[in-house]
């Protein structure tokens, strides 16, 4: 066990852990931050997706450790305008089924329209091309990317 | 004014049975409802907090929340005097949207505010009659029930209304939480009090609105709990945690039908946060103070093995099902073939979890299960407690399609528990999940036809092998996929065209939607170069009618599947936007199974672990999909499996058309077309 310290959503955390464990582990078990989820653990569906000094990554795939120096922001801290919009689009256009793998799908999406505004269907397609969803949203889930996009350029 | 008891109204109704059995189902008296709100520990009440700045959490109990004031006409609704109305949601949420059509119907037929609506999730309990979420069921078997539950309390309100301002109930209309006369308005929070005074009227005193009345029913509806899906708060199992609270695993056999000889629990005991090792029904489960030290306790652990069903194969498996597949030769006027649909996982994202709590005198169960009374007879049996003093709790589910109709996690989080006298969450990897399902069977499909007549003789053939279950539409996949594409083969071999071929012989609802997509599609207009329409048609269940075409090309030696066009006729539609999007979601759980779908197995050992190498549709993949109902007066029939028998055969017949090679086995492999 090490004594780390963490940033997660604009908070300093101090965890006892294994540096080993995956940053996953740490924030569903350890600080409760839950709508980070766990489905594969191999970096192949992206349900547990969360900012890493911005860019879109696979929390199962980083060590706690690995973590430590980086701005980290999970479903709970997407307070950005772009995050809220994507929230929004997300429930009027009706995108959940069961839900489980939306935050890592907004989470996505959100550093997909951070760094292109403007987002082709490719460029959504690639963006998102690591998060499965069960449930087949894909194409609200689309709509809904295009939706904030242009609502953000109009 | 009725003077009739809640009991007297109970037994009357028992005794008269026909209708009045209805009232029997949602006559519940306020005691009763009051004892399954009181251990109906809502989801949220045991979220753990979100620590502040350089703290660590430690998740708190889970609160048991006050039984809160209220108008409890019946078992699915309590209006309290803040005007919300809570819906007892008696059915499974996993993404079909239960929670929100149910909520629809009780809402309608109460003339309630649609934004004062608030789901709690019932427990097990016989007044809801059987709660099994399955079969698509829910709203076609609940529908009436849920009309009248509605209905029964919009009455007693107006009668406490009535009384209040002296007049006759007749005087008074109802409209978006509100009872009026003239000016006079009271809100429904300001008579839940007087209402709740009110005796139960009789079920046959009970107005229905007019479906042309409906203000709610036939409009559609994001989910309720879109809210919480998408700011990560909703809690599903996964999710929980309970003061004291161990993560648990299971080591399970590596060959199907293993069993432990002996094991070794010395270095996975020595992992950091492990707490408790023990032999389990099944297997070795591992306790930690996190999933990842469990985890890390499972790998460390040495188990031999019995050697199980070693000898089982995929190509042993067909080999005994073909040998019960005879073919009898064709001629030139008869065709015959057989189809082969391999096992196929449920993969629910969210892998199966339980969280269970064992105490000396009570047990606790946080079950994502769409059987919940199951889930209590096997935590009863387990826990060796009376029912009485067994809680199921059913917080919301990521994914089901018949996987958690199965109570096998929910027994292993019992037992685990009850051996380690904490309350324990147990996880299932992905890998777990993959290699212990109950898998769609191994099945073969057996067509024959004379070309003159246009007879055709079926038969089918389930493999045994793996243990099997209900997987999204059951049956209807392998039967809808022989039936189509054998029709296809049919046509080709007859001249005729396919569209035409079947509107020969269908039922009227299914012309009706066959037709309806075939106008959407633009069936028989020229296609870009290169794509091929593929056509298909299934009744799920014999009740929902669904046909789907297909927009399909092969580029590169690849499938690329353009666009679905789908028609639906599920009787009545409670929510529009929701039979869309379980008819888009069907689509592309079809394609999972069309284009990749496939449990194979060998030495014993099932091949397929996660995602790397048991293939879910990717967003790149998902085609076009544009649905249309086709809105008929019949009873509302269900539609959360119905959307994925077509698509298989729809894309397939699209590959026959493209490639004049019959698919006749799944999933579509170009080089295996015969």
């Amino acid at each position: 066990m090490e004594r780390i310290t963490l940033s997660i959503n604009r908070q300093t955390y101090t965890v006892d852990v294994d540096p080993n464990s995956p940053l996953l582990w740490v924030l569903r078990d350890q600080l409760g931050l839950t709508g980070t989820k766990y489905s594969c653990g191999i970096g192949q569906c992206g349900a547990c997706t969360v900012h890493v000094d911005g860019n879109a990554q696979r929390s199962c795939l980083i060590s706690v450790e690995d973590a430590a120096d980086s701005e980290i922001t999970t479903i709970e801290g997407l307070d950005s305008p772009i995050g809220q919009a994507l929230q929004r689009a997300w429930v009027d256009l009706n995108v959940p089924q069961c839900g489980y793998c939306q935050p890592g799908q907004i989470m996505a999406g959100a550093a997909l329209l951070e760094e292109n505004p403007t987002p082709t269907d490719d460029d959504i397609d690639e963006a998102m091309q690591h998060n499965l969803c069960r449930c087949g949203t894909y194409q609200r889930i689309r709509a809904a990317i295009h939706a904030v996009a242009e609502g953000a350029e109009a | 004014m009725s003077t009739l008891t809640r009991r007297d109204f109970i037994k009357a109704s028992t005794l008269t049975g026909g209708s009045l059995v209805l009232g029997f189902m949602i006559g519940c008296t306020p005691e009763e409802i009051s004892a399954t709100q009181v251990v109906n520990l809502s989801p949220a009440a045991t979220q753990p907090p979100t620590p502040g700045p350089g703290q660590t959490a430690t998740p708190p109990p889970p609160a048991t929340p006050e039984p809160e004031p209220g108008f409890k006409p019946n078992a699915y609704l309590i209006i309290r005097p803040d005007g919300s109305v809570t819906v007892m949601a008696h059915r499974s949420e996993m993404g079909q949207g239960v929670n929100t059509s149910v909520s629809m119907i009780l809402a309608e037929e109460l003339d309630a505010d649609w934004d004062s609506i608030r789901i709690v999730h019932a427990p097990a309990d016989p007044v809801y009659g059987d709660q099994v979420t399955g079969g698509s069921q829910s709203i076609s078997g609940s529908y009436d029930t849920l009309r009248v539950a509605g209905a029964t309390a919009r009455m007693m309100l107006i009668m406490a209304a009535a009384d209040r301002w002296g007049v006759g109930p007749e005087d008074c209309t109802t409209e978006k939480g509100t009872v009026r006369n003239g000016d006079q308005v009271l809100t429904y929070g300001e008579l839940a009090s007087d209402a709740a005074a009110l005796s139960v009227p009789q079920g046959a005193v009970i107005a229905l609105k007019d479906p042309e009345d409906f203000t709610i029913i036939g409009t559609s509806k994001g989910l309720i709990d879109n809210p919480q899906y998408v700011n990560g708060s909703a809690i599903f199992a996964s999710d929980m945690a309970l003061e004291g609270m161990l993560y648990a695993v299971i080591a399970h056999s590596p060959v199907v039908g293993g069993a432990v000889v002996s094991f070794d629990a010395s270095a996975a005991s020595a992992v950091d946060g492990v707490e408790q090792v023990f032999g389990v029904y099944g297997g070795v489960a591992v306790l930690a103070t996190s999933t990842w030290a469990a985890l890390k306790g499972r790998e460390a652990l040495e188990i031999t093995w019995s050697e199980g069903r070693a000898d089982l194969s995929t190509e042993s498996i067909r080999k005994a099902i073909e040998d019960r597949v005879t073919l009898r030769g064709e001629d030139d006027n008869t065709i015959e073939a057989v189809y082969e649909v391999p096992y196929l996982a449920h993969a629910t994202m969210e892998p199966m979890t339980c969280v269970a709590h064992v105490q000396a005198d009570r047990c606790d169960v946080w079950a994502p299960t769409q059987d919940r009374q199951s889930a209590k007879q096997v935590a009863t049996s387990i826990s060796g407690l009376p029912s009485a003093n067994v809680f199921i709790h059913v917080p919301l589910i990521g994914g089901g399609f018949g996987r958690r109709l199965q109570s096998d996690y929910v027994s292993e989080a019992v037992e685990v528990s009850a051996k380690a006298g904490r309350p324990v969450k147990l996880f299932w990897s992905r890998e777990d999940d993959i290699r212990n399902d109950y898998y769609h069977p191994f099945s073969f499909n057996y067509r024959r036809a004379e070309l003159d007549t246009l007879l055709i003789r079926s038969s089918s053939s389930l493999a045994s092998g793996l243990q099997t279950g209900a997987w999204r539409s059951v049956e209807n996949f392998p039967e809808a996929f022989a039936t189509n594409c054998f029709q296809d083969e049919v046509a080709a071999r007859a001249g005729i065209d396919p569209y035409v071929l079947r509107m020969q012989s269908l039922s009227e609802r299914q012309q009706g939607v066959l037709q309806l997509a075939a106008e959407k599609a633009g069936w028989g207009q020229p296609l870009p170069e290169g794509h091929a329409h593929g056509i298909a048609v299934h009744s799920t269940f014999g009740v929902t009618h669904v046909a789907q075409i297909a927009e399909v090309s092969i580029e590169d030696g690849v499938i690329r599947v353009h666009k679905v066009t789908c028609a639906v006729d599920c009787g009545r539609v409670i929510n529009p936007d929701g039979v869309i999007a379980q008819m888009e979601g069907g689509i592309i759980f079809g394609m999972t199974a069309a284009l990749y779908g496939e449990i194979t197995i060998e030495d014993g050992q099932i091949q397929q672990s996660n995602f790397n190498n048991y293939k879910l549709l990717r967003m790149r993949e998902a085609p076009v999909i544009d649905v249309h109902i086709l809105e008929t007066d019949n009873s509302p029939s269900g539609i959360g499996e119905m959307g994925v028998p077509p698509t298989a055969p729809a894309i397939a017949n699209a590959v026959f058309a493209l490639t004049g090679n019959p698919v006749r086995k799944l999933p579509i492999r170009l080089d295996q077309s015969s």
